[in-house]
């Protein structure tokens, strides 16, 4: 035990003292940190900034109602012909020129946008919803309807997603914050496991290629040399996950208070909810509650704590079973150039894990797809901790756990078979045949 | 101190070892013999516990080799190596810790040792700066450092160079006379020879030769000499003392190769001879134990 405590230690500090460990590991939250930063500002001055000025050019006589401007799209009727406006069009103002011939309430078409650049995605949409509201107004008005019930009609409903916990006790929950949480922990998981899974395997390339592994198996037995390596990586993924957390966090913290001031936090807040109301730039007279500030609230209500001890146990357990396989597959080798054919099938579950959990899994978290993903321990690392923010029963969790130690438990046991024949072979090219007849090898 | 007794190692389709027995004595230097492929590493790879025996028994002083043998036992291997990134000083700590040595008299000895084989500068100095010769002397003093009672080195002295060879070749004989017991496995057999005691031949997994070096030599000693004169004299006339094996001439010279007839002796060739030519010298051919080796192997061969 205490060899194997050596081995770890050595391990450990080898790659800790690293320069590139250090550099990636105060690197990385200053990115991080630094992309926050840039995202938060481009998506403030971009709600600023976009402005547009349209000219309406109106042969419609059925639409009676107007369009009205609000803070993103100012809409101006001109009294002059399609063609007039189109020929103007650069010397005036304007940026685009809306057409509405005429058409029946019934059959709205052959609205048309005319402009020097093409028009977004967005605007587009803004501007085909705004005419809707115009055409369904017009038609409820028809009915009989006056217009100051038709404004009282006019409320904005804000749907607050709460999910009742087993507990009983209610959280908010957003879909747009769990998917966020959801993403960022598996691209995170599928990092760690294959960065520090292939670190493994250098290691022990490294050991057969500089030839001191048969001094190290004279003083200690294979399986301890190889847990050794495996548990010491393991412990430099741990100290780098939990500096990046903490480094994250402190950065954005200070950087926080030290270059923006409180009220600009509030002023993105509020011109990010897309509302209906123009914000004067000065005073925020609306209280927040956009988006924005709804995933901020959502955040809040998600566990954190569990997330992350889930984020740990997973990514240890997930890593235990691919970095056996990993050693393994170093141990096979002469050097990393040959390691092509047995990657493949190492990584390729990884990979599928991968990409369905954050595609089918993101989409229904509660679906067969996500269930099986989620217990499969080749899938199951990346798949619960995308599941994990939607909000997983708890048996369903144990299980997926037990399953994991099982499994990791049965790779490790098959690699160490692997690995204390493999690392005493040179010069040939190890086959899958030839692998499965040192697995079954007497001592 | 080591008896190793009958001890077969089978692969999926060769047998390494094929009832290997031998008899190491504590105190001695055991030469451990063979062609390349004979099974010498797989022998030693049982001794040092890296792999276990399909049957037949190692006994370390009598006791069943165990774990606890692993501290008593120091092996540089053939193919040896070290961490490249890693700092001498560390590295051969981090190795004598792994043997059960504490950090401060792991640390005591090997200043004891960087001191005495110069190597007092390079306790911060990565292997990777290192040549061939001193990443040995290295590995050296961490197969030694935890004073095992059996040393086994493979290979020893390939890859020194001759000042550095002797230097090591003095330590062992040193460590020897403190009370080590070493195993040298080798294929050339001219490297070693001076320095062993007993050897023991392997070929194609089977031992075929074992013995004292006095006694092997003594038994492949067939009574031929070297002689060498000035002079005339008829060979043909001492026929019944001994035959001509070779016979050359060089400036005036005669150099001849005889084999004794039996019961007679180099004494009765000196007195046929004395009264005819100058005798220069006369030497006894004595087979060394690289010609033993070369001749057993060949025959093994043959048959």
């Amino acid at each position: 035990m205490n060899k194997v405590l050596l081995i770890i230690r050595r391990e450990y500090l080898s790659r800790v003292k690293k320069k590139s460990f250090i550099i990636m590991t105060f690197l990385t939250p200053l990115l991080i940190a630094g992309i926050y930063g840039l995202i938060g500002y481009f998506t403030y001055k971009g709600i600023k900034d976009t402005h547009d000025k349209i000219a309406v050019v109106s042969t419609n006589k059925t639409l009676t109602e107007k369009l009205v401007t609000d803070k993103n799209i100012e809409y101006e009727y001109v009294n002059q012909s399609l063609e007039e406006v189109k020929k103007s069009l650069k010397k005036s103002d304007f940026d685009y020129v809306l057409y509405l011939p005429e058409f029946s309430l019934a059959e709205p078409k052959g609205v048309e946008l005319f402009g020097e650049k093409q028009a977004g995605l967005s605007l587009n949409n803004r501007i085909s919803g705004d005419i809707e509201e115009l055409i369904r107004n017009q038609k409820l008005k028809e009915s009989g309807i006056a217009q100051a019930d038709l404004d009282q009609l006019k409320t904005s409903v804000d749907i607050e997603t709460k999910k009742i916990a087993d507990t009983g006790k209610e959280e908010s929950s957003s879909a747009g914050a769990s998917t966020i949480i959801a993403f960022i922990a598996g691209i995170l998981m599928f990092m760690f496991i294959m960065l520090y899974g292939i670190q493994v395997m250098r290691g022990v390339i490294e050991e057969k290629t500089s030839r001191i592994i048969e001094v190290m198996i004279s003083s200690v037995k294979p399986f301890q040399l190889m847990m050794g390596k495996i548990i010491g990586i393991a412990l430099v993924g741990l100290t780098q996950f939990i500096l990046w957390i903490v480094l994250t966090l402190t950065i954005s913290t200070v950087a926080l208070s030290v270059f923006v001031d409180k009220a600009d936090v509030k002023k993105i807040a509020t011109s990010a909810q897309g509302g209906t109301q123009i914000s004067t730039g000065t005073t925020v007279v609306q209280a927040p509650q956009g988006p924005m500030v709804d995933i901020q609230k959502s955040l809040a209500g998600l566990d954190f704590g569990k997330i992350v001890s889930v984020f740990i146990f997973f990514f240890i357990g997930g890593y235990l079973f691919y970095s056996a396989l990993y050693a393994a597959i170093g141990s096979a080798v002469d050097s990393e150039t040959e390691t092509q054919q047995f990657m493949m099938p190492v990584m390729m579950p990884l990979l599928l894990g991968y990409a369905l959990s954050l595609s089918v899994v993101t989409n229904d978290p509660y679906g067969n797809v996500a269930f099986w993903l989620s217990m499969i321990p080749f899938t199951s690392p990346i798949a619960m901790v995308v599941r994990l923010p939607y909000g997983v029963p708890g048996w369903e969790l144990a299980l997926s756990m037990a399953i994991l130690v099982v499994g990791f438990i049965g790779t490790v046991w098959v690699a160490s078979r692997i690995y204390r024949v493999g690392i005493l072979m040179y010069g040939k090219k190890t086959t899958f045949k030839e692998m499965f007849k040192w697995f079954t090898y007497k001592n | 101190m080591l008896s190793v007794k009958n001890i077969v190692k089978q692969y999926a389709t060769h047998r390494a070892l094929d009832q290997v027995s031998l008899e190491v004595e504590s105190g001695k230097i055991f030469g451990l013999l063979g062609p390349n492929g004979a099974g010498k590493t797989s022998l030693i790879r049982i001794i040092t516990q890296i792999t276990a025996p399909d049957s037949g028994e190692v006994l370390f002083n009598g006791e069943r080799l165990n774990a606890n043998h692993i501290s008593q036992i120091g092996y540089l291997p053939e193919e040896r190596g070290l961490y490249k990134k890693m700092e001498i000083g560390e590295q051969v700590l981090y190795l004598s810790k792994l043997k059960g040595l504490s950090t401060a008299e792991a640390t005591k000895r090997i200043k004891f040792w960087f001191e005495k084989l110069e190597m007092g500068s390079w306790w911060n100095k990565k292997v990777e700066d290192l040549s061939k010769g001193m990443q040995q002397k290295v590995q050296f003093v961490a197969t030694i450092l935890h004073q095992p009672e059996l040393i086994i080195l493979d290979e020893p002295f390939s890859g020194f160079d001759p000042v550095n060879a002797d230097i090591i070749k003095n330590e062992i004989l040193e460590l020897n006379r403190q009370g080590a017991t070493f195993i040298f496995s080798t294929h050339r057999m001219e490297s070693v020879e001076e320095l062993c005691d007993h050897i023991a031949l392997i070929d194609r997994s089977k031992k075929i030769l074992d013995g004292s070096v006095d006694e092997i030599k003594g038994t492949y000693r067939n009574n031929t000499y070297w002689i060498e004169y000035e002079g005339d004299y008829n060979t043909e006339s001492a026929k019944d003392i001994f035959d001509v094996l070779q016979t050359e001439n060089i400036k005036g010279k005669t150099l001849l190769k005889i084999q004794l007839q039996k019961d007679k002796t180099a004494n009765e060739v000196l007195a046929t001879l004395l009264p005819y030519v100058a005798i220069h010298r006369l030497d006894e051919v004595i087979p060394t134990m690289n010609d033993i080796f070369i001749d057993k192997v060949k025959r093994q061969d043959y048959e």
